[in-house]
């Protein structure tokens, strides 16, 4: 199998088979915040999305030129986390010069990506993965994050119209839609088997 | 041997650390955004509490509000006391003015 073939089975199996959210379990803490609004989760999505993308890039050279030849591979996580908070003032930076409003209507879920766990989760199992095979992580796990996002956003905006019991009203009745949509995306398991392409 | 290893992990902090921060610093002065000096005088001299009683995200964006005239009275902000924060800010908003050469009469 040529080398663009498998990039991009492993951006469609990272994206929908091995899901992010409903299979990795991977930034829970804005799947559930921030999916009230469809808009407010979609803008979530493509920011995280950015900062996961930029972070991947910068840190598996950090990691592979600077961190392995000096054999402190164990300082990783810290080193990523450095990166991540730097890239998303950055980011911060950019948006608040090129679309005020954008940055308005992120507000604080801005700032709130440096703590995002789907981000550190993707550039911690890079360190597996050559550049390639790292880049698919990082655009797959992206567009999955967003999809996930936006139906549960689109879902979350049926149920508050629809008679559920009091007790489950809100968040608890989110959780279990959550948790049947991940059953759903488990019956796509196994569909690709990218074996060992793009393992160090 | 281990005191070395630690010694060499704080430098390559350090060093990663320096690196960043004049990223940020330049990135800072390349999307650098002009704004009313004023915002930044009114959230020094707001409590800085953050506490989001006026129902803004922050000082910073109750700030933003009354110099943009969004909010009328300074009392809005009420973790405010009147000799340390209403007068002041009542005071520099009627004294200074803007870019656009007005100043900003603001009630308690």
């Amino acid at each position: 199998m040529s080398y663009i073939i498998s990039f991009i089975l492993a951006i469609v199996s990272y994206m929908v088979i091995d899901n992010v959210i409903l299979s990795r379990y991977f930034g829970i803490c804005s799947f559930i915040g921030v999916s009230n609004k469809i808009k407010s989760a979609v803008s979530m999505g493509i920011a995280v999305a950015f900062v996961t993308i930029l972070a991947a890039l910068v840190c598996w050279p950090i990691y592979t030129f600077i961190l392995v030849p000096a054999k402190m591979e164990y300082m990783e996580t810290i080193v990523f986390i450095l990166v991540i908070a730097s890239l998303v003032q950055i980011v911060g930076y950019f948006i608040k010069k090129k679309s005020p409003t954008l940055y308005r209507s992120l507000g604080i879920y801005l700032p709130l990506i440096t703590t995002n766990c789907a981000v550190l989760g993707v550039v911690e199992s890079n360190m597996a993965f050559d550049f390639g095979r790292s880049m698919a992580n990082a655009i797959g796990t992206s567009l999955g994050f967003i999809l996930v996002i936006f139906l549960f956003a689109c879902i979350r905006g049926r149920l508050e119209s629809s008679n559920t019991p009091k007790a489950f009203k809100g968040v608890p009745i989110a959780l279990i839609v959550a948790g049947i949509m991940a059953i759903v995306f488990m019956g796509l398991s196994g569909l690709i088997d990218l074996g060992s392409w793009g393992v160090i | 041997m281990d005191a070395m290893n630690i010694l060499w992990a704080v430098l390559l902090m350090v060093g990663l650390g320096i690196v960043f921060a004049l990223l940020l610093v330049l990135f800072s002065k390349i999307f650098y955004v002009e704004e009313d000096k004023r915002i930044d005088a009114v959230e020094k001299m707001l409590p800085n509490y953050n506490c989001g009683a006026c129902g803004k995200a922050g000082c910073r964006d109750l700030a933003e509000a009354i110099v943009n005239g969004e909010v009328k009275k300074v009392s809005t902000c009420k973790a405010g006391k009147k000799d340390k924060n209403y007068d002041p800010i009542i005071a520099y908003l009627s004294s200074t003015p803007g870019p656009d050469g007005k100043t900003i009469n603001i009630d308690l």
